[in-house]
């Protein structure tokens, strides 16, 4: 049989993965629509104009996928930072390409698929209930004629709400996996505390990351010239209409956009890959 | 088996191993002792593959063990003394972890527990520690790996088990398999290894089969000051002098593990000439 991937060895893996964590899922699925139902049920005591509307839809399920999604990534590997689960763990005869895909199935796919479908089981009727409340209590905005109407369930790949320029983007949603990504190698790399120690790590390295194209790159830029983003920079003349703009061509601004749109979390997992094979106990 | 040659291990500062040669032979339980911090564990878990040599090499079934291939995780368990068992119920356990093991037997695994007097019924982390070790010994023994590597396996079993326990090894060892056990607990050892390793200062000081230690040194009580002064090792007791002695009449005598471990820490050198003699 192969060593480096068999996928009946796989199917075992994940069936006993599931098997040993299923109830532990289950419940923290529970939780975390009890949450949102709590969270909506506190708007609607709050606001009996326009409770859920698509931007608290849109925020609520993007800060939720950001907070349980990065929380529960960082748990993935978290076995490697006790002695006693982590050689249980590495002793399970499965390659380590097999346990790193079997954590990327739960913890960025059907984590992702579940926390969708619970945020929606609890929005769907959230919303109507909040219809149903507002169509009972106001026909109109305050000291308006304007009617309020009914409020709508969030498409989630409709990025009208999103608070970024350019729309075209879906920006949070793969911000999102990026982050994730940091928090799976977060979890092999530190044994204790793995979710604070990658916030932390994180917002080292975006604290240097901007200083480096704000300041960075500025020194190596002749007089006069600065930064405007990572692909534009300016040269200030005395006013604006005498300003020069050097950017970058638009083949290579789309060659970075989509590499940080589809490369981080590739190449995260290629590393988190890497540090479970050199994972000593 | 396990072939190990020139291996140096170190945890950041502290050197645990250096230069230390091994070979394990299948068809034989051997007994791993030493002092506390000599490096048991940190030798069956290099053997395991959960800790990498930092120079030498460790070649174990014909593979290297730090790249925990599945092949080798198949033929190698090793049974650590801090353990984790999924709060499952043991049918739901052996369902999906047994078919990680080609050999794994589910029969034997059910006969072991019984002989273990295991409770069958609810949550496996609902078990005492003790209850816990016994199943993932029977365990162990069920998968029938050609090399079993125990650290411990006797702390936390109470006397029925450890009697049980050293049954229950000796009915499992075949001319295929070898069994290593480190403890420090060498009386439940006794009548169970048929070869000692004893380590100590980063390497294998002693090594020997129990029939060649029978042969060559006497375990005896004496008050007789002449025997004493030849003893490698001498105890006082109620009943006179305890002695470790250099086998000299031809006749076997019955190794008491104890007072020969504690000859082979004081004494290390002159035994070992003594064997080479």
């Amino acid at each position: 049989m192969n060593q480096t991937f068999s996928f009946p060895r796989w199917q075992m893996l994940v069936a006993s993965h599931w098997s040993e964590n299923r109830k532990r899922y289950l419940l923290s699925l529970l939780a975390v629509g009890g949450l949102q139902a709590g969270w909506y049920g506190f708007l609607l005591l709050l606001d009996h104009f326009g409770p859920i509307n698509l931007f608290i839809q849109y925020a609520t399920y993007y800060c939720g996928l950001f907070l349980v999604g990065c929380f529960y990534a960082s748990t993935i590997f978290s076995d490697l930072g006790s002695k006693s689960r982590a050689i249980q763990y590495l002793s399970i005869p499965a390659s380590h390409l097999e346990k790193l895909l079997c954590g990327i199935l739960f913890g960025v796919v059907l984590f992702f698929i579940a926390f969708t479908i619970v945020f929606y089981i609890v929005d769907i009727p959230m919303v109507s209930l909040a219809d149903r409340i507002v169509a009972s209590e106001h026909q109109h905005w305050p000291n308006t004629f304007l009617p309020i109407g009914n409020l709508g369930v969030l498409n989630i790949w409709n990025n009208t709400w999103a608070p970024i320029l350019d729309k075209r983007y879906h920006f949070f949603l793969f911000a999102y996996f990026a982050v994730q990504s940091a928090f799976l190698l977060g979890s092999v790399y530190f044994a204790r505390w793995s979710f604070i120690k990658t916030v932390v790590s994180l917002l080292v390295f975006w604290v240097v990351f901007v200083l480096y194209a704000q300041k960075g790159i500025a020194e190596h830029l002749p007089d006069g010239w600065h930064p405007f983003d990572l692909v534009r920079w300016v040269h200030n003349q005395d006013n604006m209409a005498s300003s020069s703009l050097v950017v970058l061509p638009d083949i290579m601004e789309w060659i970075l956009i989509y590499l940080m749109q589809y490369s981080i979390p590739p190449i995260f997992w290629i590393i988190t890959y890497f540090r479970l094979k050199e994972k000593e106990v | 088996m396990v072939s190990i040659q020139d291996l140096s291990f170190s945890y950041k500062r502290k050197t645990v191993f250096k230069g230390l040669d091994l070979n394990l032979q299948p068809g034989h339980i051997y007994g791993l002792l030493g002092r506390n911090g000599t490096g048991k564990s940190t030798l069956l878990r290099n053997i395991a593959g959960f800790l990498f040599p930092r120079s030498g090499r460790i070649d174990a079934l014909g593979f290297e063990p730090r790249r925990r291939q599945p092949a080798f995780l198949q033929q190698v368990f090793l049974l650590p003394e801090e353990f984790y068992l999924p709060p499952i119920s043991i049918a739901r356990w052996i369902e999906h972890a047994a078919r990680f093991y080609p050999l794994f037997n589910t029969d034997q695994f059910y006969k072991y527990a019984a002989g273990f007097d295991i409770p069958m019924e609810g949550s496996m982390q609902e078990m005492s520690y003790g209850q816990q070790k016994k199943l993932l010994i029977s365990f162990a023994l069920a998968v029938n790996s050609p090399l079993l590597l125990m650290d411990e396996p006797t702390n936390g079993l109470d006397i029925l088990s450890k009697s049980q326990f050293r049954k229950i090894i000796a009915g499992a060892v075949d001319e295929k398999k070898c069994i290593l056990i480190s403890t420090h607990q060498v009386k439940d050892l006794e009548n169970l290894i048929d070869r000692i390793l004893v380590i100590e200062e980063g390497r294998i000081l002693f090594d020997q089969g129990m029939d060649a230690i029978s042969q060559r040194l006497s375990f005896t009580l004496s008050s007789d000051p002449e025997e004493t002064a030849r003893a490698f090792y001498s105890e006082s007791s109620l009943k006179g002098n305890a002695l470790v002695l250099p086998n000299t009449d031809g006749e076997d005598s019955r190794p008491d593990l104890e007072m020969l471990y504690k000859a082979i820490i004081l004494a290390g050198e002159k035994i070992n000439k003594h064997f080479k003699s």
